[in-house]
């Protein structure tokens, strides 16, 4: 079964990282989002707001965010990707 | 393209109302007043979704598809761009622009209901076309788009952006998003001048989108469809809209005898 997850996770994550580092940015802030790999969600560091993932579709709906001091949601994660500081 | 689902007449989706996105749908007052806010369009489109590429070919008798190429076609999407499909639904404009850009270009599919972008995805799946694989499917809100400023070749829209609760404010994000010089191409109903055009456009609604919506038990949803065709704007106040938010040049032009029309606006 766990084999069999990232099977299926490995192209959602790559799509995912992809985006992160290419073009998707917070709805509300336009800033640059960190993909947080253990809870497969895009951070907005500056605000604290994290978006989830869902069946490999990332939800930018900005009612949808959640903030960073929610018991669920990571604060940091050494495992997250970077983003780009620039996307232009 | 890839195929649309085959539905039973009997297949409804979950219950809550609002949407706003592309696609037809009819019913006056007591469908409109269910309808005006964002969540219950929402709700709505996520509701039609199963039926919603099948009513499509059934309503305009198949004539959609010519009208989203000639969408794709305005919006001068070349081989290798970066393009955006805003309010994608089930996804007919992504994979029109997923072909025109080929594997170098990337393609974003940008809508708000959950149900419509999950039927893209199992589209693109079963089409099998690798060429598809340059589509990105993106869950959001029209009036706050996760994009940079400057980053894509062209932006389209069919069917969406009557269903946005303001216009305005999605106009000035699609012009936001887009690259110096590059179009947008915005296909929707046409809020005809015309009161013979208008007449026939609701009598069509009334007597042919509502009875074959209600076999799928969609009336009510479809019936809204008047309502969002009363309440947006004429071509030439689209155009207006345009320019005032910054484009350069916008110009909407009527198709299938004035029901249909596509603005096009240049950054």
């Amino acid at each position: 079964m766990v084999k069999g997850s990232k099977a299926l996770l490995c192209p959602a994550a790559d799509a995912i990282k992809r985006a992160l580092s290419d073009f998707l940015v917070c709805p509300l802030s336009k800033q640059p989002l960190r993909f947080c790999e253990r809870t497969q969600s895009l951070v907005n560091d500056a605000l604290g707001v994290s978006y989830p993932i869902v069946d490999g579709i990332p939800c930018l709906v900005p009612k949808d965010g959640k903030l960073l001091d929610d018991p669920g949601v990571p604060q940091s994660d050494p495992n997250s990707t970077d983003p780009s500081s620039n996307h232009r | 393209m890839a195929s649309s689902f085959s539905l039973s007449p009997t297949s409804p989706a979950a219950a809550s109302l609002s949407a706003s996105h592309r696609g037809p749908a009819t019913q006056h007052s007591s469908a409109s007043v269910g309808f005006r806010g964002s969540p219950e369009r929402q709700a709505l489109f996520s509701r039609i979704a199963p039926a919603y590429d099948n009513l499509n070919d059934l309503l305009s008798l198949g004539l959609h598809r010519v009208w989203k190429r000639m969408a794709v076609s305005w919006s001068g999407a070349k081989k290798a761009e970066r393009v955006l499909d805003l309010c994608c639904g089930s996804g007919d404009l992504a994979f029109l622009l997923s072909e025109r850009v080929g594997p170098q270009g990337e393609v974003t599919g940008f809508d708000f209901s959950k149900q419509q972008l999950l039927i893209a995805s199992a589209r693109r799946d079963l089409s099998g076309k690798t060429c598809y694989k340059n589509i990105m499917w993106v869950e959001g809100d029209a009036l706050n788009l996760p994009f940079p400023a400057y980053y894509f070749d062209a932006v389209t829209v069919g069917y969406g952006l009557r269903n946005l609760v303001d216009k305005r404010k999605a106009m000035e994000e699609i012009f936001r998003v887009l690259k110096p010089g590059s179009r947008a191409s915005i296909l929707d109903f046409n809020k005809s001048s015309n009161a013979f055009t208008t007449s026939f456009q609701e009598y069509m609604i009334d007597n042919v989108v509502v009875p074959v919506a209600s076999t799928y038990g969609l009336a009510k949803e479809y019936a809204y469809m008047k309502t969002s065709i009363q309440e947006f704007l004429t071509g030439k106040e689209l155009e207006k809209v345009a320019k005032e938010v910054g484009f350069s040049n916008a110009k909407h032009y009527e198709i299938s005898g004035g029901l249909m029309g596509n603005l096009v606006a240049t950054r």
